[in-house]
């Protein structure tokens, strides 16, 4: 079942994406595929392009470089097995998963801290939002007058997503190494694995999607 | 048929043509209803004796024993029921247990069971079992022999072994039936058939509770089985009879039946005060075999201990057996004597609900409605911090069965290998044949089907197993290795070999290359034919210019494995109890422990292999895995300090953001 479930739900995020990318295009001078190429290859070379800020900037560059890198060999060791051939993720796969794995949770830990504070909610993300909250309770929420800006609404959702799915996906993995569970939770916690892992790389898909965008409004 | 009760005005209105028309139809409708007679006539003919209906075929119910003081009866010189034993006949003759026993258990169905179905064709192998093991030190042969079908081990035919002859050999740990009951077709065998008589099964070896039950005592079965005196093996084996003589001593003219009072011939003794006033003897029966008859023929000897391995004292019982329970509490039959193995795949096979006693059948019980964990007092076990991909790649016995590995796999001594338990055993530890064990290797698989729809079933996990490498001589044409028959060896090689020096300890004598090179030149000479010797997974034959030439790891001298299931340790002695480096570890004996190579050739001694050669993955992963779990503890470590940062990162922004619900919350107060 999981098979079946998660390659829909890859397929319908792809799709909604692609969706979204032809219905409201991004405000940019090059134009569709190459555009988006573009974007991804600006998304992974951040850290080859030259380095114009602080030694903290660079920190932060450095762990979403590492942590892109590694999150794509993790979905393909950790995804191909389940999802191509219908079994569990064993031998050299198992091994290079588990290697990247660590790497990824601490670069995780360190985007965490240092991107934080720059996905917090503000008023200004979502106005109508915080119009029709303080119409429907009557209470007095500051709200902006500001377009909204959708994109980077979605891509904080999808940060602290991020965040928070980070952790049932790490302790899962550790938990169960631990002398603590039988058998059954140990099904238990390696199924919570795979179906937050599902969830956790959707909410990646879409981050790094509305970074792209992002990245393009800004270039246009 | 109908036209003989027709009127025959008719049958003359038809005429010439008329008649023959009428023949036809006569004759089609014989065609068919004959046939149709016939095979009412078999299954009439089945159903006066049907096979289950006796007496002491099934069972009213009560566990009680049954008494069994009865009338015992000999068979005659056609093979059929004879007179009954008594002290005062003029011809005191061995009981028959076909004709004693079977008077109230269908002996028919009986020897359908698994331990006596061996030559039937028909039976599926099923998984791969021990063979029996020919060998000869002198001649450098070292066969797993087997009549069921399991790839790796041979017929005995194909070394021109007959039943008769493996009889001889291999009876002595066999409960009878069998090669033993196989009427002899050889020219040589029929005469020497005649006298021995045929090796009936003996439902003493088993069933017998009295503590004289002798199997391998000096006048026991085993020595009367190698004596020839298959008609008197049974009760030579029983409390309250006795046996001298031999047959093998006797000439074919000679005629059990009408002795002749020669002090070599084999005669039965009955103890004083064995018949009762009836002339009915009275059995110690059990129907729950009791441990130690099976031990006669199913003991392990590791070499693993340094200190005194064959002493029972210094090596533990299997985990079952000292919680209580009985072998045939798990390896249970009916009256059809199809005794469970155990295995998982077996019921698939046998179609037996009863084949549910495997370990997941008592500790894992799983798709019932019924509550079935626990059975016979069968903890469920947690596996706590194991990952559940070890139960797709190993079986219950990899962690559970058999001694602790070691430095590598040991010699091993099983009762049917070894004869253990029969007179003058060598008990040297390095005797032929040699088996090791524990080989942690792929599991062999087992054969589903018979004949020439056989299937050989894999389950591709890894599982503890006996190994043997075959030796023996064979010819090799167009890439065909076929076995040569042993006497033709015998004949040949055993000249070659005459002033080879056999070590005392029972082991191979060392084969220098010449001398190989020149018992296949002679071999060859002998069978007109290019003559091979398979051993340690290598096969030798001669070269253009008469030099050996070595193919190593051929298919020919593949060693021949058999999973063990045996001793079971308890749970705390299990691998991995410690922690996961008991097998992944870089020097774990599981993976990199050795498995020596055996072989009688000088040049080949002291070979050996490792562990994960045997289990389908390659060394370096198997190494690089192990190498990983160094890292594990950090690994545990960076991924519970980032799950801390992030839950504390988590955990800060929600209080902000509490904090400021709460704060639009308490403007509005």
């Amino acid at each position: 079942m999981f098979q079946t479930v998660a390659i829909a739900i890859f397929l319908v995020t792809l799709a909604g994406i692609g969706v979204h990318w032809i219905v409201f295009p991004a405000r940019s001078e090059r134009r569709g595929g190459v555009c988006m190429v573009a974007g991804i290859v600006h998304v992974f070379s951040l850290l080859l392009i030259e380095q114009k800020q602080s030694l903290l900037g660079a920190l932060k560059k450095l762990c979403y470089l590492v942590a892109s890198i590694c999150f794509v060999v993790l979905a393909i060791t950790g995804f191909y097995p389940l999802l191509v051939r219908g079994e569990h993720i064993s031998g050299y796969l198992m091994m290079i998963h588990a290697t990247f794995a660590p790497v990824f949770a601490i670069c995780l830990a360190i985007l965490a801290i240092t991107w934080a504070g720059g996905y917090r909610f503000e008023t200004s993300d979502c106005p109508w939002l915080w119009r029709f909250l303080r119409r429907v309770t009557a209470l007095r929420i500051p709200s902006s007058e500001g377009p909204c800006r959708c994109s980077l609404v979605v891509q904080k959702v999808m940060f602290w997503a991020i965040v928070a799915l980070s952790l049932p996906l790490i302790l899962s993995i550790v938990l169960s190494m631990l002398l603590l569970f039988g058998t059954h939770w140990q099904e238990t916690l390696l199924a919570a694995h795979r179906w937050t892992a599902v969830a956790f790389a959707v909410a990646v898909l879409i981050h790094t999607y509305m970074a792209i965008r992002i990245r393009m409004a800004c270039e246009a | 048929m109908s036209g003989a009760g027709r009127p025959a005005a008719i049958v003359r209105q038809r005429g010439k043509k008329g008649i023959e028309i009428a023949l036809r139809r006569e004759l089609i409708l014989a065609g068919v209803l004959l046939p149709a007679l016939l095979l009412v006539g078999a299954f009439a003919e089945e159903s006066q004796e049907p096979l289950g209906g006796l007496l002491g075929d099934e069972s009213d119910g009560s566990r009680a024993h049954s008494t069994h003081l009865i009338p015992l009866y000999a068979e005659n010189e056609d093979g059929e029921q004879g007179e009954q034993v008594t002290p005062e006949a003029e011809l005191v003759l061995p009981f028959s247990t076909k004709w004693t026993c079977g008077e109230c258990h269908s002996y028919d169905l009986i020897k359908q069971g698994w331990h006596f179905n061996a030559v039937d064709s028909n039976v599926p192998p099923g998984r791969y079992g021990e063979p029996w093991v020919y060998f000869d030190a002198k001649l450098g042969i070292q066969v797993p022999l087997s009549y069921r079908a399991w790839p790796g081990t041979h017929q005995p035919a194909a070394f021109g072994m007959t039943e008769f002859r493996f009889t001889q050999i291999f009876g002595r740990h066999m409960p009878g039936g069998g090669p033993g009951e196989v009427t002899a077709t050889d020219v040589d065998d029929i005469g020497r058939q005649y006298v021995a008589g045929k090796l009936e099964i003996n439902c003493l070896t088993c069933h017998n509770g009295h503590y004289g039950q002798d199997q391998g005592g000096v006048s026991g079965y085993a020595v009367q089985v190698s004596r020839q005196n298959f008609r008197w093996a049974a009760a030579a084996s029983c409390e309250f009879a006795s046996v001298k003589g031999s047959a093998s001593a006797m000439t074919d003219t000679y005629d059990p039946f009408m002795p002749m009072g020669d002090d070599k011939e084999p005669q039965v003794v009955y103890r004083e005060g064995t018949f009762d006033a009836d002339g009915s003897v009275l059995f110690d029966i059990v129907r729950e075999t009791p441990n130690q008859r099976c031990y006669y023929c199913h003991s392990d000897v590791y070499y693993a201990e340094k200190d005194g391995p064959t002493e029972k004292w210094s090596c533990d019982e299997d985990i079952h057996l000292t919680a209580g329970l009985k072998c045939v509490d798990c390896h249970r039959n009916g009256v059809g004597h199809n005794i469970i193995r155990g295995y998982t795949q077996e019921s698939d096979l046998s179609g037996s609900s009863l084949a549910a006693t495997t370990c997941e059948g008592c500790h894992l019980p799983e798709g019932s409605d019924v509550p079935e964990a626990g059975r016979l007092g069968a903890p469920v076990p947690e596996h706590v911090g194991l990952p559940p991909v070890h139960f797709e790649r190993l079986t219950c016995t990899a962690c559970h069965s058999g001694p602790w590995p070691g430095e590598g796999a040991v010699l091993t001594k099983t009762s049917r290998a070894h004869r253990l338990g029969t007179p003058n055993v060598n008990k040297a530890e390095a005797v032929l044949p040699h088996i090791l064990s524990p080989v942690f290797a792929q599991e062999a698989g087992t054969v589903a089907g018979s004949g020439d729809t056989a299937l050989v079933q894999r389950s591709g996990k890894i599982a503890p197993h006996k190994l043997i490498w075959p030796a023996y001589w064979a010819t090799l044409v167009d890439g065909k290795v076929t076995p040569i028959k042993l006497d033709v060896v015998e004949t040949t090689v055993k000249k070659v070999f005459e002033d080879l020096e056999s070590p005392g300890d029972g082991s191979w004598p060392q084969m220098a290359e010449e001398r190989l090179a020149e018992a296949l030149k002679s071999l060859g000479e002998a069978v007109g034919e290019k003559a091979a010797y398979v051993a340690g997974g290598t096969l030798y034959h001669l070269g253009d210019a008469a030099e050996v030439v070595e193919e190593a790891d051929h298919p020919a001298g593949a060693p021949y494995m058999w999973p063990l299931a045996h001793g079971v340790r308890p749970a705390a002695q299990s691998l991995g109890v410690r922690y996961c480096t008991d097998c992944h570890s870089t020097k774990s004996p599981f993976f990199f422990g050795a498995v020596g190579v055996d072989s009688p050739v000088a040049s080949a001694a002291g070979g050996a292999k490792e562990q994960v050669e045997f289990q389908g993955i390659s060394r370096f992963y198997a190494w690089a895995f192990s190498a990983s779990f160094v890292f594990r503890p950090w690994f545990k470590i960076f991924a519970l300090g980032s799950s801390a940062i992030l839950g504390v990162v988590l955990l800060l922004y929600g209080l902000r953001a509490l904090g400021g619900v709460a704060r639009v919350l308490a403007e509005k107060e």
